[in-house]
């Protein structure tokens, strides 16, 4: 499958300033596996030294909030856009 | 002589530049990222470290401090090395689901950057020390340090379990310093191979720890090229050796000496830093551990030129002022200019080793690294 990831800004300028990446796989954690091989500076801000999806990042997939260790089984039709965020506390 | 100075703050880095250390231009890079540490070099490249609560650590270079670009490599420890479950119940205060970490060790933020003898170096919460021989290219453990046998021992400060400060000697490649809080001050004699603790003579601040790594050090000051003679600011006062730190004496004459949490009188603070032609060197003094803000309110640096007596320096420091000056936020550019940023975000500067002082930024963050790079 192939699917667009929004970045959020503070990894755009990781990114050269890029909001949108492409990426394939048939589950949300498996496009990020994607886009970590293809960008390696990208791919230290999305796994930890365990190779988890860090656990703060929260994912807008098809109307609904996916937090990171749900990513594995999320799965992605081709042409889906997924939102890449973080976990927001506060007011 | 112009300057460059690298002010690392929650919200980016504020860039100053300046040819003749009185008129100052202003940019803010790295927009988003907090900003923790930041070193030149030999080829004049800057390296500013990130990090962040929600996508980890990172390295950021820069040949002109305008445009950065972030490495693809940063230290990182092993899936298999395990962490401090007390480091990770602090740090999983702002780490929403941490628990723990699964146990594992992670590097959570990089507190200092150091270049030596062609290398690079990061010192790292959870405490740890990396090295990169290929200017950020790849990183290596330096497992000698980051396996010390004393290191289930090693007791987080308030902060977290960080290695802030490393020192090198300019003569002698096998001979490197790092200080953690709070488990103490280290030193290799065999290029990383071996530690060994150096806090004889500091009273322990944790009490539960062992005699020898219970030492909450603040920040470490020398020049490298006479590098054994050392000035320490500790959580339990102001110390200096002559050995290398095989031995520490407390140098307080002339300080405000107050009253710690337990009772303990010295003078509490964070930051120190050395000109190096001179020899002066500067603290900066805070109301001890319970109000960490200027005593009365006068924001007050501290100076020693004769190395055992200290005189306050107070000419255009603000009265009233109660924000603090952490460990990484001041430092020397080796030309005659001090430099320091505070809690409230406002960097002051000194031309005359800090005779007098003017304030050439504000309203920037929380201030919590500044490096000054003279060219």
């Amino acid at each position: 499958m192939s699917v667009r990831v929004q970045l959020p800004p503070v990894l755009r300028n990781v990114m050269g300033g890029e909001r949108w990446l492409e990426a394939e796989g048939q589950s949300i954690a498996a496009a990020m596996q994607c886009l970590a091989g293809r960008h390696p500076a990208l791919g230290l801000h999305l796994f930890d030294e365990q190779g988890a999806l860090r656990h703060n990042i929260v994912f807008l997939h098809a109307g609904a909030m996916i937090r990171a260790k749900q990513a594995a089984e999320r799965k992605v039709s081709d042409g889906d856009e997924i939102v890449l965020t973080n976990a927001l506390a506060g007011g | 002589m112009p300057v460059s100075i690298v002010v690392g703050t929650p919200k980016g880095a504020a860039i100053l530049k300046s040819g003749d250390r009185k008129a100052w231009s202003e940019d803010f890079v790295l927009q988003g990222w907090p900003v923790t540490a930041s070193v030149r070099d030999d080829k004049g490249r800057v390296y500013a470290a990130v990090n962040s609560p929600n996508y980890g650590v990172a390295l950021f270079v820069s040949d002109d401090l305008g445009n950065w670009k972030q490495l693809e490599s940063a230290p990182r420890y092993r899936p298999e090395d395990r962490g401090n479950p007390e480091h990770h119940r602090i740090v999983s205060q702002v780490d929403f689901g941490g628990v723990l970490k699964n146990g594992g060790r992670f590097v959570d933020q990089i507190w200092t950057l150091h270049w030596a003898h062609g290398a690079l170096y990061a010192g790292v919460s959870e405490a740890g020390l990396f090295v990169s021989r290929d200017h950020g290219a790849s990183w290596q453990p330096v497992d000698g340090f980051n396996e010390q046998p004393s290191r289930a021992s090693w007791t987080p400060g308030f902060g977290g379990l960080g290695a802030h400060t490393i020192l090198s000697d300019a003569k002698n490649p096998d001979r490197m310093w790092v200080g953690i809080s709070a488990a103490g001050f280290f030193r290799t004699d065999d290029g990383g191979k071996t530690w060994a603790p150096k806090n004889k003579g500091v009273n322990p601040a944790v009490e539960s720890a062992p005699a020898t790594t219970g030492q909450c050090v603040h920040s470490v000051t020398h020049d490298p090229s006479n590098a054994s003679i050392m000035f320490r600011q500790e959580h339990r006062g102001v110390h200096r050796s002559d050995d290398g730190g095989d031995n520490w004496r407390v140098i307080e004459d002339g300080l405000p000496v107050g009253e710690l949490s337990d009772g303990h009188r010295c003078c509490f603070g964070f930051a120190s830093a050395m000109d190096r032609k001179s020899g002066n060197v500067f603290v900066v003094p805070l109301d001890g551990d319970n109000f960490r803000f200027p005593r009365g309110g006068q924001l007050a640096v501290y100076r020693t030129a004769d190395r055992e007596h200290w005189e306050p320096r107070t000419a255009g420091l603000p009265n009233n002022y109660f924000a603090g000056v952490l460990r990484g936020a001041m430092t020397a550019d080796q030309n005659g200019g001090i430099y320091f940023g505070t809690t409230s975000g406002s960097i002051y500067a000194s031309n005359d080793l800090g005779e007098s002082w003017s304030e050439i930024a504000s309203g920037l963050p929380r201030i919590t690294s500044v490096e000054a790079f003279a060219s």
